[in-house]
Parts: C-alpha cells; sequence; structure tokens
C-alpha cells in the first residue's frame, strides 16, 4: 500500500498538532503514541485517556429482521439483546475460525456494528454476501463517522456536564443516545482497555470540537490523548483478544477461550459444526496467557516449548506496567502446555527462558 | 538539535567518547526518543571482541526489537549493568547515565568512519523530514 491510499481520519490535523508519532494502521494513519506509551498507559489506568478510534468499521443495520439475521451469521446470541444493548460477537468461517470479533449496539431505530479496522472491508463485502433476501439494509459509515473513546476511573467524572446523559448510571454494555458539547453522539459504556469509560460515536465532522474541548477543558484533571501503542499494552494486560494474535481465520472463538460467546444452544450459525467437533473433541491448540519469569519479553512469532518440545508459538507480547514490570503473553500451544501453573520456555533470539501459563485476565481493574 | 560536541556517532545513532584507548558507547537523545519507552536491553559480553558496525546486541522499546550496533572494535571492558534494573536510564539520560558499554580500542584511526556532532546533525534533520 503506498502513502496515497493512507487515509486519515477526522482528528488527524489534532494528531499532528499534538505531535503524534503516526503510523498506518487498519488503512488510517494513527497514532500509535503522543507522550509515551508507558505515559499513557498509566492515564488510563489512573486518570483518563482520550483515543481516537476512527479507524474502525461502523456499520448501520436496519430492519425487523437484523436479529434474526445476524444469529445465523454469529456464534453470540443477538435476538436476546435488550434496547440501547451492547454486546460483543463473533464472525466465523464455516471452519470455526474467526472472520472477525465484533460489537453490535442495539439502537432504538437501527442496530450499529463496529468491526476491526483491518476486517472493515472484508467484513462489509462478507455482510453485503449474505443479506440475499433478508430484507436487512446496510449503510457503511466507516471513514466517515468518527469514534472517540474516553477510558480510565475518572471518565465519569470527566463526562460530567459535557454531555446531557446521565452516564454514572448507564451500565456497562450499555449506551445512550444523547448530545456530547451539543453534538449528537451514541455514547456507550464499553471499551477496550479494562477500565471503566465510554465510546462516543459522532458525526466526522463534530470530531474535532469534541475532541479539542475534552482535551483542553479535562487536562487539569488528567486526561491525556492516548494512542495505539498503549490501547495494546491496556488490553493484554486486561486479556482481551486483538484480532490477527489471539483470534483469526485459523484461531476460532473456542481455541481463543472465547467460548462463553458462543452459544452451542442457538439452532443454526456458520461454523457451528466446526466449532462443536472442536469443544468435543477438546484436544486443539489454544491460547494461554503467559509471565515470563525475567525482564525478556516475549515477543510475537517466538517459539514456545514444553519439557524441550515445540509447543506452540506467541501471539502477543508487551511489558505489563499493571504487574509491576513484568512481561507478559499470549501463546498459541497444545492442550498440556495451556494449563495454569506449567513451565515453559520461550525461545528469544537463540536462547530459551522460563516462563508461566497463568489465568487471564492478568489485570482486574479495582471495584 | 545539536549535539554534545564531545562525541562522534555513527549512521545507526550510536555515540562514542573517546578517551584514551578507552571508548564509551552509548544511543543518541534522537535514537531513544525514535524507540519510545525502553524496556530492555541486551548488551555485549564483558570480554567478547566486537568489530566495527557489527551487531552487539538488542534494545526493546513497548513496541518493538531493535538491533544495537557498536561504532568501534575491541574488547568489551565494561557494560552498563545498571540498565538491568532501570532500561528507561537510556530514555532519562541517552549521553549519561544511559551508556551502554566501553570498549578497548583495537583500530583508533577507525574513528574516522564517524560523523562529527554537526555531520550527525545534519543527518537527523534528514531522517526526520
Amino acid at each position: 500500500m503506498t502513502t496515497a491510499h493512507i487515509k486519515r481520519t477526522a482528528l488527524y490535523d489534532q494528531h499532528v498538532a499534538l505531535g503524534a508519532r503516526l503510523i498506518p494502521f487498519g488503512g488510517f494513519n494513527m497514532p500509535v503514541q503522543y507522550g509515551g506509551i508507558l505515559k499513557e498507559h498509566d492515564a488510563v489506568r489512573h486518570r483518563a485517556g482520550l483515543f481516537d478510534l476512527s479507524h474502525m468499521g461502523q456499520f448501520i443495520l436496519k430492519g425487523e429482521n437484523v436479529p434474526q439475521w445476524a444469529e445465523e451469521l454469529t456464534v453470540n446470541a443477538v435476538s436476546t439483546m435488550k434496547p440501547m444493548q451492547a454486546r460483543y460477537n463473533i464472525f466465523c468461517n464455516d471452519r470455526g475460525g474467526a472472520h472477525d470479533d465484533v460489537i453490535f449496539y442495539r439502537l432504538p431505530d437501527r442496530w450499529l456494528l463496529v468491526v476491526n479496522a483491518s476486517n472493515a472491508e472484508k467484513m462489509w463485502n462478507h455482510l453485503n454476501v449474505h443479506v440475499g433476501g433478508s430484507g436487512v439494509k446496510l449503510t457503511s459509515l466507516h471513514g466517515h463517522n468518527a469514534l472517540i473513546a474516553i477510558q480510565g476511573p475518572k471518565s465519569v467524572e470527566m463526562m460530567k456536564g459535557v454531555t446531557d446523559c446521565e452516564l454514572g448510571d448507564l451500565k456497562y454494555y450499555f449506551c445512550t443516545e444523547g448530545a456530547v458539547y451539543g453534538k449528537r453522539a451514541v455514547i456507550a459504556r464499553t471499551g477496550y482497555t479494562g477500565e471503566d469509560g465510554f465510546e462516543l460515536f459522532l458525526d466526522g465532522a463534530d470530531a474535532s470540537e469534541v475532541w479539542q474541548r475534552l482535551l483542553r477543558e479535562k487536562e487539569a484533571d488528567g486526561l491525556e490523548p492516548a494512542g495505539l501503542g498503549a490501547r495494546d499494552v491496556l488490553r493484554l494486560e486486561a486479556g482481551m483478544p486483538l484480532y490477527g494474535h489471539e483470534l483469526t481465520e485459523e484461531i476460532s472463538p473456542v481455541a481463543a477461550g472465547l467460548q462463553w460467546a458462543v452459544k452451542f444452544a442457538k439452532p443454526e450459525f456458520i461454523g457451528k459444526e466446526a466449532l462443536e467437533e472442536q469443544a468435543r473433541g477438546d484436544r486443539y491448540p489454544r491460547i494461554a496467557g503467559i509471565v515470563m519469569d525475567g525482564k525478556v519479553p516475549a515477543r510475537e512469532g517466538y517459539s514456545v516449548f514444553l519439557d524441550g518440545a515445540v509447543a506452540g508459538e506467541i501471539r502477543s507480547g508487551s511489558v505489563a506496567p499493571s504487574l509491576g514490570g513484568k512481561n507478559i503473553a499470549t501463546a498459541l500451544v497444545g492442550k498440556e502446555a495451556a494449563v495454569p501453573g506449567t513451565r515453559l520456555q520461550v525461545e528469544v533470539r537463540g536462547s530459551r527462558h522460563g516462563a508461566t501459563v497463568a489465568e487471564q485476565p492478568f489485570y482486574k481493574r479495582p471495584k | 538539535m545539536s549535539q554534545p560536541q564531545e562525541l562522534l556517532f555513527s549512521k545507526e545513532h550510536e555515540w562514542v567518547k573517546v578517551d584514551g584507548d578507552v571508548a564509551t558507547v552509548g544511543i543518541t537523545d534522537y535514537a531513544q526518543n525514535s524507540l519510545g519507552d525502553i524496556v530492555y536491553v541486551e548488551l555485549p559480553k564483558v570480554g567478547s571482541t566486537i568489530n566495527q558496525f557489527g551487531n552487539t546486541g538488542v534494545i526493546e522499546s513497548v513496541k518493538a526489537v531493535s538491533d544495537l550496533f557498536t561504532p568501534v572494535s575491541g574488547e568489551v571492558l565494561e557494560v552498563n549493568t545498571g540498565l538491568e534494573t532501570d532500561p528507561a536510564l537510556v530514555n532519562r539520560e541517552p549521553f549519561g547515565g544511559g551508556w551502554l558499554f566501553k570498549v578497548k580500542l583495537s583500530k583508533a584511526n577507525e574513528t574516522s568512519h564517524l560523523l562529527a556532532p554537526e555531520s550527525y546533525d545534519q543527518l537527523v534533520a534528514e531522517e526526520g523530514r
């Protein structure tokens, strides 16, 4: 992909003005960091961070049949969602591999489907292939709408006076429609950091003003812009999968440890048989959390060993500031190597380093 | 940006301070800033022989693994063991407490392959563009 094809979000000029380091991600030039990944991570865990997630795909689904139609395309339940509820879900291929992991938001007159930036085009095609005679009407807001996330323990406090909605009463994984600085927005209590917080879905034309005012007015309370670098560390600590790492066309939701999201009681959905067979057989390689003994970070692609034999490979790895700077990782390994407490070795540049399988999430926020 | 005047520089963004036949090596402020938060540093072994511009270790930031090269040849006399517990010292004091290793120079004339501060300034200005 040449730079000419890399798009900009509505907040691109804000990132440049803030001195962000920009990298191409999911077809957009995105801020990987502003003041530093560890500093931004600290802001989100202890105060709040502001993220531009406008690169993510936002699709609108309309029609009476949306829930029934979506049930057959996804592993989790859709029809049981209450009005204004949000729910994590996964689209699979017929081998049970993950096509994408997404969130459905049930709004009064429509559904909002948020997909990964890197999968937006694939998902748009997938939805259109399956829309058939369902009567469901699809609209893509990708690249048009903006998504700003405010994440961190001070989010509720910071949003007071900014919106006309009582956000303190909004339940986790529910949303509301209202105004943010007078701009129409869907405000959802969702996120990808392991902290309390909100995601604000806005028209792209309104995004800059909301972003600027939030940063300007809440800076004194500790709000900082945070980039994709910090987001990746935060989500890994919180045990949340990242598509392309813990979930792929080959790594199924069952293998990723997301069986809680797979509703086998549903009569039919793409990938159901393959997932049932996988779960029943229980012999599949699976995602395990790993904590390294020492200071050497584990990185994607490094080989993992159990009793001297290759057991699998690292899928994500990072230093974990919320675990006192320990190095954490996920690995795709055989069943025996995925049991918490199991001792493993990770090969880093030709030498093997000890590690222990750990329960995920690595980090849980204090209640 | 202006570099410390007593140092020489490599195109790979290492600095060298030569004192007699001993050289102290580190990475520049530009380099640490480009890398971001440094979380792990792997240095050459004391007593090992290293060759100019050869790969002598690894510097890891939160997001990336970067190779470390030596700007001079010689025997490694000492490494900065303080970086084992506090690798971020390279971020805070790249030209001071965040030095990486010391080398007993085996080829004194090879410093002619290094850049003077003003040439390094120019390199950084071009890369930053």
